[in-house]
């Protein structure tokens, strides 16, 4: 049987734009989620999730029925934010002004400074204090360990999203998972 | 079992990647390895507490969809127009003229409704209010079109009769020489108009 997601895409294809606006709302969370986690900062991980949809809309034509629609759409936004990152990488310090926005330095990018009171009740330090770690992570782990425990995505999942072998992905699980541990390790 | 051998088995574990007996013998180390159970430890809690990060997730804002959904570019088929109009821009305009032309001959064809008879003699016809009649006995030389009328033909014709929404009668008597056609619907009205202008053209 076709999955959902297949023949959506397929409806999309033909022009039916609620059958785009259905694979939209059901990824939409998770890209943002990717993106926010990424890239540390709501409004860059909004950018992240129109513009994986934009890309995936205009490539709908060549989405290989054989490949799940959700490895396709991880490696768009992962590839996505990872060209951010390497964009913003040379200009990132915390002090520097951002230049386009008046008064904005890297510490708004902190999520901290974006959680709202609400979420802050329910975001324990615990939480709080593995966010900041997966945020020291280097990209290639924080990339990997994001789709394994964020998204839940196997081993082989993320080497098809990746284009690497799972023996690669695999040593990068267990390097950040050694280094998560080793900066929580007092706390836990 | 040496440790680092151990870690990497731990970390195996964690992936739900370690065969049975492997789980035994590490789960051993484990037991004989205060360090090592420490470590594990730290290891699984770890991963429990990043899996606990999954269903506590922050959701995008809800104008989104409608800014995706704005955002997209026009759909392939709509482009595909647009490309073959940049691409032929003289069959373009060709057909937009044709277009233009059809349409108002259509119209002219719902306005008018009077009675009229084209032909290069038409002293031989005798026209009784909205009847044209050739009567027996005489011919007309050449081609006679009759449109919004009765068209009886007792004579003969040396040539096309051609009859646009209307009726034609042939008696026993009659003779024409040429064709016959029979015009009453908008398209081929149109089809016989641009043939004509055609052949307008062309012998012009």
């Amino acid at each position: 049987m076709e999955n959902l997601e297949g023949r959506l895409t397929k409806l999309a294809l033909k022009g039916d734009q609620r059958a785009f606006a259905e694979l939209v709302e059901l990824y939409k969370d998770k890209i943002f989620h990717l993106g926010y986690r990424m890239l540390n900062n709501r409004h860059e991980a909004e950018d992240i999730v129109q513009e994986t949809f934009l890309r995936v809309y205009r490539n709908l034509d060549r989405y290989d029925d054989n490949q799940k629609f959700s490895t396709w759409i991880y490696r768009i936004a992962t590839n996505l934010c990872i060209d951010r990152l390497r964009k913003r990488r040379p200009t990132y310090s915390l002090d520097a002004e951002l230049g386009d926005q008046e008064g904005t330095d890297g510490y708004s990018l902190i999520p901290s400074d974006n959680v709202t009171p609400e979420s802050e009740l329910i975001l324990s330090e615990t939480q709080r204090t593995i966010y900041e770690a997966i945020d020291e992570l280097p990209v290639k782990y924080r990339s990997v360990m994001i789709l394994r425990y964020l998204q839940d995505l196997s081993l082989q999942e993320i080497s098809e999203v990746l284009n690497m072998p799972v023996t690669t992905i695999k040593t990068r699980v267990h390097r950040g998972r050694e280094f998560l541990r080793k900066k929580l390790g007092p706390r836990l | 079992m040496e440790c680092k051998l151990a870690v990497s088995m731990m970390h195996d574990y964690l992936d739900d990647d370690l065969p049975e007996q492997q789980q035994r013998d590490l789960k051993e180390h484990l037991l004989s390895c205060p360090e090592c159970r420490a470590q594990f430890k730290e290891l699984e809690q770890t991963d429990m507490l990043l899996f606990s990060l999954m269903h506590q997730s922050p959701v995008a804002s809800d104008e989104l969809v409608g800014r995706i959904m704005g955002a997209l570019p026009p759909s392939k088929k709509e482009r595909r127009v647009i490309t073959w109009i940049r691409r032929h821009p003289a069959l373009t305009a060709a057909s937009v003229f044709l277009l233009v032309m059809l349409m108002s001959s259509v119209t002219f064809l719902k306005q008018d409704g009077q009675l009229v008879v084209k032909g290069s003699d038409l002293d031989q016809v005798v026209i009784q209010g909205n009847t044209v009649i050739v009567p027996s006995g005489k011919r007309v030389s050449g081609d006679l079109t009759v449109e919004n009328g009765k068209t009886q033909v007792y004579g003969e014709v040396n040539g096309n009769v051609t009859v646009i929404d209307g009726s034609l009668y042939q008696a026993s008597t009659a003779h024409i020489s040429g064709q016959v056609k029979s015009i009453d619907q908008a398209l081929s009205w149109i089809w016989y108009k641009v043939t004509n202008m055609f052949s307008d053209v062309a012998y012009r």
